[in-house]
């Protein structure tokens, strides 16, 4: 009798584990004798919702064997996100990671070597600046996918009313003498976030600095180079055109947002911003036009980071062979040309390059990959990102501290972490 | 009490800075709430504008109506309540049992198992998140609500533990063993008994579970990888700004719609709740 | 507990099986989710354990060697000088406060008391994401109504002020973010315990000419004690333990102006894959906190041997 509220709490127990085994047999193993079910993450954004639906439909057809589940991930926690999944028992069979980010998975132990299998995916001619970070000691663990680099959105018809011909801006004094006539009568010459780092990573370059440099065996941040404090200097000049907030990214708020909603003449963005702008306000259709970010002298453009993603395999994923059927269309010729055209992305390989020719975005943004740069190559670059001292910095100096001094601290910040690791 | 009794001009006068302390109280208290209601049914253009207004311009329910539809709303909502529910239902059950044992018997260990409970209190859960992954891992938990449920309910033991006793011991035994007298067992005897009179003490105890593991996100978001259907409000929430992308008010629509069932049942429960909190913690 | 010979209940049957059969749940649950656990995180904090060991297993012991690299880490001091700061900071505002609200309450008439204590119920009913969020465009520097107001009020330099780029100025507002979350909690709590104090005890401290102050603190004070200390307590925990509001404000910057233990410990583990130093944080800030409480407990265990 005494025991029976016990007897309650272990049927209370036991029940929570039955629903612990009777969930776990999952839906991804169960159908034996259906299609197998492959489990794709992309990032958000990376293709729209016709692509992905034209997509899956045009693979299904081609695999009938093969029931393609493809889950969008946010950008937001997605490193802890991808860690839990790599180190799992059931991960996910293809992940999408960011060619900033897949060096340190790389180097983990947790994805699927294709070392053997690069030449059927026409490897020689991949991007070089997704298929480096994808490689570890002489293995390739990551396919390259998609690249994008920034280009300057406008206005066409701010620009019209304001008499300026956007071809003509070939230079940095001609941007800045152009965005200072636009930056009046409440219109905002650029709309340029205080935090836009990768901007700011594109001028440094540009004046032949870098982000962090490697002497020997270790790493040294360079922010504080005279090169890089030129940089800031430009970004601040230029930052002062518009109303950007001096202490926050382009993802708070949502920069094409922004745009959208007001009179705003140019923002620096991957092309398929634009689509992003238009969607957000279908009045703008149409007035949007690209052009390279400017360099110093009219015949080298300005030096842009090229951003993509890679396709990566967990090892622990339990569907391996689909897995890379998978990866061979995504990343194979047919599918490539579709999917730059439809993103206004740069394809995977410089053989496809001519695919996206006719694109006004694609083509200014091609411009700019002449001069495409990455990041730091190494696994601990990763670890700087989500501290990212580059942005305190740069609000730092926009609110009118010492640039010297602040770019010493922040270059000390990313010598810690770029040698504090492996 | 005393207010009663009838306010003279001087006493309203007297009365005055009290009221205006309650007042700004109330301010300051409601205003970001009042702010997160309003963007939620201001119209879109006016929500990130460069001259916010305190009381907006026009009023619209589509925020309201897009947050219900997107994608998966109610099922994340089915998945919190799920996992919340048992959690906190299995917290009290197992609580009950050792506030019981606490309050009302005498065994060696005592002293030592409330000081552990009380020491559980401090687990840096933020840091487990690693260990508790493996251990999930390895015996075949990762991806399950069950799993979730466990640590919330690990999560909000300590506290209901601690409150239940201290309302337990404030029952008198007379009670029970009067009952005892009269036939009953030692449980019936506390089931007929003291249990009614518990009931406060439990339900302040079950909405701070309640609003504890509503809000939690950080195991949400790290143990439940690849079932996606499996994940709860708070991370839906915090994957907000890009679900919608171009509709904050959303995303504040839908925080109220979060905070809506915690605050119904504190609401209707507030008296209880009060002198729940109290008996826990005057013995406490 | 020694063995002494009932005193009050001497009808009591010996003791048997039953308690323990009644805690044995609740230790099961503590055993398994808690205690193994943090026996996992102590070994972690002791091993070479990163991203590699995470997905293969087999990491290699290596000693106090976390524990070094973190003790001789400057930046861990400015860590900790910063979480005591913060959680002092927090803890006296919110008791304050607390207490204030509280006194307040009990002296309002009936349907402003009812008011008061929803609004406090409806702070407490938040999401903490969507509250955090809200305070963010409160004070975001173009979009924000707070620099809007000050702007029009006349205090010009306002407009479009970062505060998130100032160390002091992000610093205060999580600060005045989780007071705002916390007093709730504990104004109602310390309310409930204001209203059992006897309203004779009162009386009787008036006819002897006492005055709100010396009341406050002869009478009522003392009455509530437990409970405040109670409250006390649990807040030093839960704001040394802040992690969700820092983490989605502010990451723990400008720099490392609002990096307190927790945040410190997410950020090595999970973001720099250092899950071995970032078990070594929390072992250490699990320590710290013990520090702060020990006297608390010591009390409490004692109170435990006096009443049963």
């Amino acid at each position: 009798m005494k025991h029976r509220p016990l007897a309650l709490l272990g049927a209370m127990l036991l029940s929570s584990g039955l629903v612990a085994c009777s969930t776990s047999g999952g839906d991804s193993e169960q159908r034996a004798d259906g299609p197998t079910v492959l489990d794709v993450w992309l990032m958000r954004d990376s293709v729209s919702e016709t692509f992905q639906k034209e997509f899956e439909a045009g693979f299904e057809k081609a695999h009938p064997d093969i029931d393609l589940k493809i889950q969008i991930q946010e950008w937001e926690g997605i490193g802890e996100k991808v860690t839990a999944a790599l180190a799992s028992n059931d991960a996910p069979d293809v992940i999408e990671v960011g060619n900033t980010q897949v060096a340190q998975y790389a180097q983990s132990g947790g994805l699927t070597d294709f070392s053997d299998k690069v030449a059927e995916l026409g490897g020689d001619s991949w991007l070089k600046g997704l298929a480096e970070p994808g490689a570890w000691e002489g293995k390739q663990y990551g396919i390259p996918y998609y690249a994008a680099n920034r280009v300057v959105i406008y206005r066409t018809d701010l620009f019209q009313e304001a008499g300026i011909d956007a071809t003509k801006i070939k230079t940095r004094d001609q941007w800045l003498a152009a965005t200072e006539k636009l930056n009046r009568n409440g219109t905002q010459g650029i709309y340029l976030p205080g935090q836009n780092w990768f901007a700011l990573a594109g001028f440094v370059w540009d004046e032949g600095g870098d982000l962090a440099a490697r002497e020997g065996a270790t790493w040294k941040g360079g922010l504080d180079s005279p090169e890089a404090l030129r940089a800031m200097e430009f970004y601040q000049r230029l930052q002062a055109l518009g109303k950007g907030p001096k202490d926050s990214d382009e993802s708070r708020p949502l920069q094409a947002e922004v745009v959208a909603k007001g009179r705003i003449a140019q923002v620096i963005a991957a092309p398929g911003g634009a689509n992003l702008i238009a969607q957000s306000n279908p009045d703008l259709k149409g007035k949007l036009g690209f052009f390279p970010i400017p360099g110093k002298t009219p015949d080298t453009p300005g030096a842009v980071f090229t951003g993509g993603s890679d396709l990566v395999v967990p090892s622990a994923a339990a569907h391996q062979e689909e897995a890379y059927t998978f990866i061979k269309e995504l990343t194979g010729e047919a599918w490539q040309k579709k999917l730059a055209l439809a993103m206004s992305y740069v394809p995977n390989k410089t053989n496809l390059a001519a695919a996206v020719a006719s694109d006004p975005g694609a083509a200014a943004m091609a411009v700019g990959a002449a001069n495409g740069h990455a990041t730091p190559n190494t696994p601990q670059w990763a670890a700087v990102e989500a501290k990212n001292p580059i942005k305190d910095y740069m609000t730092a100096v926009l609110i009118g501290r010492d640039a010297t001094s602040e770019a010493g601290k922040a270059s000390r910040s990313i010598t810690t972490t770029l040698n504090s690791g492996s | 009490m005393t207010t009663n009794r009838r306010p003279t001009p001087r006493r309203a006068l007297r009365r005055l800075p009290l009221n205006a302390a309650a007042g700004l109280t109330v301010v300051i208290c409601l205003f970001p709430v009042y702010w997160m209601v309003t963007t939620a049914l201001k119209p879109s253009r006016d929500i990130q504008s460069y001259e916010p207004r305190l009381v907006p311009r026009a009023w619209t329910l589509d925020h309201f109506r897009a947050a219900v539809q997107a994608d998966g709303f109610t099922l994340f909502w089915r998945n919190s309540i799920l996992v919340t529910l048992s959690a906190v239902l299995l917290a009290l059950l197992v609580a009950l049992g050792a506030a019981y044992a606490v309050a009302r018997l005498r065994w060696r260990g005592r002293r030592q198992f409330m000081l552990a409970v009380f020491i559980a209190q401090m687990a840096p859960w933020e840091s487990l998140i690693i260990p508790i992954y493996i251990i999930a891992r390895d015996t075949d938990m990762l991806d399950r609500l069950p799993t979730l449920t466990l640590v919330y309910f690990m999560i909000t033991l300590p506290f209901t533990v601690v409150v239940l006793r201290g309302f337990i011991a404030g029952i008198p035994p007379e009670l029970e063993e009067a009952a005892q007298v009269d036939g009953c067992t030692r449980v019936g005897a506390f089931r007929r008994v003291a249990f009614p009179l518990l009931a406060p003490g439990l339900m302040a105890t079950s909405l701070f579970g309640f609003i504890t593991a509503w809000n939690e996100f950080t195991y949400a978001n790290f143990l439940i990888i690849k079932q996606q259907d499996s994940r709860t409000l708070p991370v839906w929430l915090s994957s907000f700004q890009t679900t919608f992308g171009t509709d904050w008010g959303a995303t504040m629509a839908a925080s109220t719609l979060f905070a809506l069932p915690a605050l119904i049942v504190f609401l209707a429960l507030q008296r209880h709740v009060t002198s729940g909190l109290t008996a826990g913690g005057v013995k406490g | 507990m020694p063995a002494t010979p009932s005193r009050r209940l001497p009808r009591r049957r010996p003791p048997t099986l039953g308690p323990y059969l009644l805690i044995a749940p609740a230790v099961l649950g503590m055993l398994y989710l808690l205690l193994y656990p943090f026996g996992r995180a102590l070994l972690i904090s002791l091993q070479d354990f990163r991203l590699r060991e995470l997905i293969r297993g087999d990491a290699e012991f290596v000693g106090l060697r976390n524990y070094r690299t973190l003790l001789t880490d400057p930046r861990f001091w400015d860590v900790v000088r910063r979480t005591f700061l913060f959680m002092a900071v927090n803890v006296v505002a919110i008791m304050i406060l607390s207490t204030l609200v509280a006194l307040m309450i009990e002296r309002l008439g009936r349907p402003a008391r009812a008011v008061v204590l929803s609004s406090l119920v409806l702070v407490w009913a938040v999401p903490v994401v969507a509250a955090t969020t809200v305070f963010q465009w409160l004070f975001h520097s173009e979009f924000g109504i707070v620099n809007e107001t000050l702007t029009r009020l006349g205090f010009t330099s306002f407009e479009g002020y970062t505060w998130f780029a100032d160390g002091s100025a992000a610093f205060t507002i999580l600060v005045v973010l989780i007071v705002w979350q916390s007093v709730p909690f504990a104004a109602i709590t310390l309310y409930s315990a204001l209203t059992t104090v006897p309203e004779e005890l009162y009386e009787s401290a008036r006819i002897d000419g006492a005055g709100a102050t010396r009341i406050f603190r002869s009478v009522t004070f003392p009455l509530v004690r437990p409970i405040f200390m109670l409250v006390l307590s649990l807040e030093v925990i839960w704001t040394f333990k802040a992690f969700v509001q820092i983490w989605v404000m502010t990451r723990g910057g400008p720099g490392d102006a609002t990096t307190i233990l927790p945040v410190y410990a997410v950020q090595t583990a999970l973001a720099n894959q250092r899950y071995d130093l970032g078990a070594a944080a929390s072992m250490v800030t699990v320590l710290l906190m013990s520090g702060v409480l020990v006297l608390y407990f010591r009390q409490l265990f004692r109170q435990e041997g006096e009443h049963t």
